[in-house]
């Protein structure tokens, strides 16, 4: 163990070191090269000041075609990864704050002073420090990949889910569609970590995984099957535009418990959370990640989280419509937060299924529900009611 | 003092029409009957336990006694379902002699005797023929010393 | 893509051996050797003795006081019902009987024990199923009936509290007030615990006709406690053959015909409620008087033995106490509950599902502890 005071000696040691070797070695060896080869002094200038002076960055930024109204800015900043992360790991949070609220307990409490507002970034830092243990009877290529498919998913799934009608990744005429063809590879990310890990229980975790997603994908599908009858598009922006004077959780009432009940399955959260039931089989396919890769698979997890609330809300809560004294990404902001209130809500009054029942809910009851509710759309859209 | 324990009295006395001098009464007291036999007796013993109304063995477990170099095995019956049977614990008692542990096996007759049957094997040495699972149960797997709860096991440190 | 990590048995090939435990959340300080067949598991081989210290052998190097606390460690969470059969032989022998005021503060602290070990049984039992409020519940609550047992005992749960003669201290004055204040709350959880749980649509779906041991199974097995008056026999050594005051006061023993998880589970819930009523009472009951009868020099037994059994929160337990006239007793036989209810664990998990294992597993309330003694 090192003690506090060694622990000051040592980085001071090492800022020590850092000050004699920047003057002495990498200066001289930057200015050689810059000298050499003929680049633009001001160039050099200009990225070494970017980097302790931020609005020069955003300018460098924005020269290069890196600013804010870029692509690459609306993929990698906002709407796309860091936002999305910043909710999933909010998301987290809240949802220890909610249970903790019913269990009668606190919660985190301590991290940034204020109800423990910090902890994500302190378990961010926990999980940094771990050791990432990879088992030796592993399959190391796949073991590593698992974690970095599962977040690469879970972020692709918001290149073209709207936040509002300005604010966006990508625009496409099958904005609906593509998410759903996107989710259909978490099976595959599931099995591919279970398998990687030669553990027994993460076998059996990545079996029942499979399993239920695959008995849950298809109801999911056909639920929404409703409301592009009545919209008669496949575009989430002239869905929720379509919903400017009722929202589709009223007609399409049993379309809404559906798709939740599949989001519920979808994000193996209780009473669906047989992949990972503690009890049973440790930790179902993520019984062998530790550190950052468990981290890694909890975030795409809790990423995927965020893109399947955004959707229930795009679909059956209007989306961005509301009074305009907000602007509309406040009132899908406050919607979402409705959703992922009712999505973790569950967990604190249920406990879990069993495997057979929940593949008899899937198949036998959610389909049916489903195809009725077909009926109940192009009912509603001969009649004209939409 | 007869008509006090009287069901007591009445079970061990049908006990004893049965087997005769083959058993001896140890003590009936109020709630308790104690009987020993032979070793090779204490089967049939049981089967007549079991024939009175007695359903499981609750307790069964071995005393050392070196000086007579003998192991005592005692089995502690009881009954769950008769209202009148359930306040009394009928013990069978057996000796065996320290240099052939070996005596018949219960489990066929009281089933539920099979894990303390396997606790005083692992305990004591004793072999409990016809048992299918003679084996460790509690002791770690790389015990090596002689079976622990002999008296001539002294603990480390307390002898 | 090499599997050699996974021990897929030979014979058939097709069957599963899975470990569960010791290293395993859902066990304890106890492995259940499972061979799982697709979802069904086809064999289960417990395997105690990960915490066997053998308390016998150590309970023949102290004496009568000493082996007290001894004593109480496997079975810390209902210390009183470890210790008080153990007393009770123990006085049989050294010949010395408790005034009536302390046979009531024992049962006192029995029954308050019987609800501490139970709370515990019971969120341990919700995590089992995945309900993590009834984990927490339980839990919060327990607190409050250790509070109570911790102003009696003087120590949150290992009270070494019932002593050979007597107990060790009198009761608190206020004691009543406080009991009865908590039990008045505790029955409005107990309402609230039916609402999210016991009534819960997926919490029956899981247990209901679950694991059903049969009356004539629990019989022959030698199953005990909650577990056989869940198979419908009212077999409860507190009326059978009541040992301390037990048979001046008037309680229920709850049974249940089924025998299945949520048979079990429901009547250990009905037995907070008896053991709450019984304290009731006997708070009626009890009268000022000595606490003790005073042993004078070192406790040395007659020589002879002594059977006691009595009803501990799992069930029967029971204690054979030989005595040679010396200072320690020569040998020290405990039956626990637990290791007898052991038996059953095989024979309810082969046949059902992997998904089962834990809703019946902790059904039967197996104290790992308890039973390696």
């Amino acid at each position: 163990m090192e003690t506090f005071e060694e622990f000051v000696k040592r980085i001071l040691t090492i800022l020590f070191w850092l000050i004699i070797v920047l003057p002495i070695i990498i200066f001289p060896i930057l200015f050689l090269v810059v000298g050499l080869l003929g680049i633009d002094v001001i160039i050099v200038n200009e990225i070494l000041t970017a980097a302790i002076d931020p609005l020069k960055a955003i300018k460098l930024a924005e020269r290069y075609g890196l600013g804010f109204s870029s692509t690459f800015f609306k993929i990698a900043v906002f709407p796309g990864f860091t936002f999305a992360a910043l909710i999933a790991t909010f998301t987290i949070l809240y949802e220890r704050k909610l249970l903790a609220k019913v269990q009668l307990r606190v919660g985190p409490l301590y991290a940034g002073r204020f109800e423990g507002i910090l902890q994500p970034i302190a378990d961010l830092f926990k999980l940094l420090g771990k050791e990432l243990v990879v088992p030796e009877k592993a399959d190391k290529m796949f073991f590593w990949a698992a974690p970095i498919l599962s977040i690469g998913l879970a972020a692709s799934l918001l290149s073209v889910i709207p936040l509002s009608p300005t604010i966006y990744i990508a625009r496409s005429e099958f904005s609906l569609l593509i998410p759903f063809a996107i989710l259909g590879f978490s099976p595959l990310v599931v099995l591919i970590a279970a398998w990687a890990s030669s553990n027994k229980f993460a076998f059996i975790g990545g079996l029942r995984a499979l399993h239920q997603l695959a008995a849950y994908e298809i109801p999911m599908l056909l639920s929404i099957l409703g409301i592009v009858i009545l919209t008669g598009s496949f575009d989430l922006m002239k869905i929720v535009e379509a919903q400017k004077d009722i929202w589709f959780i009223f007609p399409q009432f049993l379309a809404a418990i559906i798709f939740y009940i599949t989001i519920l399955s979808e994000l193996e959260r209780i009473p669906f959370d047989l992949p990972e039931a503690e009890t049973e089989i440790v930790s179902g396919w993520l019984t062998e990640y530790t550190g950052m890769h468990f981290g890694l698979l909890q975030l795409g997890v809790y990423m995927k989280f965020y893109a399947l609330a955004l959707l229930f809300t795009l679909l059956f809560l209007g989306g961005w419509n509301g009074p305009a004294f907000l602007p509309p990404i406040v009132w899908l902001l406050g919607k979402l937060f409705f959703v992922i209130t009712i999505i973790i809500f569950p967990r604190a009054v249920l406990p879990r299924l069993r495997m057979d029942q929940l593949i008899r809910i899937g198949w036998a009851w959610l389909i049916a529900l489903s195809f009725i509710n077909i009926f109940i759309a192009v009912i509603e859209s001969s009649l004209g009611i939409i | 003092m007869s008509a006090k324990f009287a069901t007591e009295n009445q079970l061990a006395k049908s006990l004893k029409d049965q087997f005769k001098n083959k058993i001896k009464e140890e003590y009936v007291e109020s709630n308790r009957i104690k009987i020993s036999t032979s070793p090779e007796n204490l089967k049939n013993l049981a089967i007549a336990v079991k024939e009175l109304g007695f359903e499981q063995v609750m307790s069964q477990g071995g005393t050392d006694y070196p000086e007579n170099n003998v192991y005592r095995i005692e089995y502690h019956i009881i009954c769950v379902s008769k209202k009148k049977l359930r306040s009394i614990i009928f013990s069978i008692m057996t000796e065996i002699p320290k240099d052939k542990p070996e005596i018949e096996t219960l489990i066929d007759v009281f089933p539920s005797a099979e894990f303390h049957e396997q606790e005083t094997f692992e305990n004591f040495g004793i072999t409990f023929i016809g048992h299918p699972r003679m084996e460790r149960l509690l002791l770690p797997e790389d015990w090596n010393d002689i079976p622990p709860l002999r008296k001539d096991y002294i603990l480390p440190g307390r002898g | 893509m090499q599997n050699a990590g996974m021990n897929i048995e030979d014979k058939g090939g097709d069957k599963l051996v899975l470990h569960v435990g010791p290293q395993h959340p859902g066990s304890g300080h106890f492995r259940l050797i499972i061979t799982v067949d697709g979802d069904y598991i086809v064999g289960a081989k417990p395997d105690p003795g990960y915490v066997h210290r053998g308390a016998e052998k150590m309970a023949e190097y102290r004496d009568y006081i000493q082996n007290i606390p001894h004593l109480e460690r496997p079975v810390i969470i209902d210390a009183t019902g470890v210790t008080l059969p153990y007393v009770l032989a123990a006085e049989k022998i050294i010949d010395v009987e408790a005034p009536e005021r302390a046979q009531y503060i024992r049962m006192i602290m029995a029954e308050l024990n019987r609800v501490i070990s139970h709370l515990y049984w019971l969120g341990i039992y919700g995590i089992f199923l995945g309900h993590s409020t009834m984990f927490m519940w339980p839990m919060g609550d327990r607190e409050l009936f250790i509070d109570l047992a911790e102003s009696i005992g003087g120590t949150r749960v290992t009270f070494s509290y019932v002593v050979p003669g007597g107990v060790r201290n009198d009761m608190p004055t206020h004691f009543k007030e406080r009991a009865l204040k908590t039990f008045d709350y505790f029955e409005k959880r107990i309402e609230e615990y039916k609402k999210i749980f016991f009534n819960n649509p997926i919490m029956t779906a899981r247990t209901e006709s679950i694991g059903i041991m049969s009356q004539a199974d629990a019989i022959k097995l030698g199953i005990t406690g909650s577990n056989l008056r869940a198979a419908g026999i009212d077999s409860d050594t507190r009326k059978d053959e009541p040992y301390c005051l037990y048979d001046r006061v008037d309680f229920e023993i709850p049974t249940r015909k089924e025998g299945d998880s949520y048979a079990r589970c429901i009547v250990r819930l009905e037995e907070l409620q008896q053991s709450m009523n019984i304290i009731k009472q006997v708070l009626d009951l009890i009268e000022p008087g000595p606490i003790k009868q005073v042993i004078g020099g070192v406790m040395r037994g007659e020589p002879g033995e002594a059977f006691v059994r009595t009803e501990a929160a799992r069930g029967t337990m029971f204690y054979h106490i030989v005595s040679n006239g010396e200072k320690y007793p020569y040998r020290v036989k405990i039956s626990v509950p637990s290791f007898r209810n052991l038996i059953g664990m095989t024979h309810l998990l082969v046949g059902s599902k992997l998904a089962d294992m834990p809703a019946i597993y902790w059904s039967l309330d197996y104290w790992p502890v308890e039973a390696d003694r």
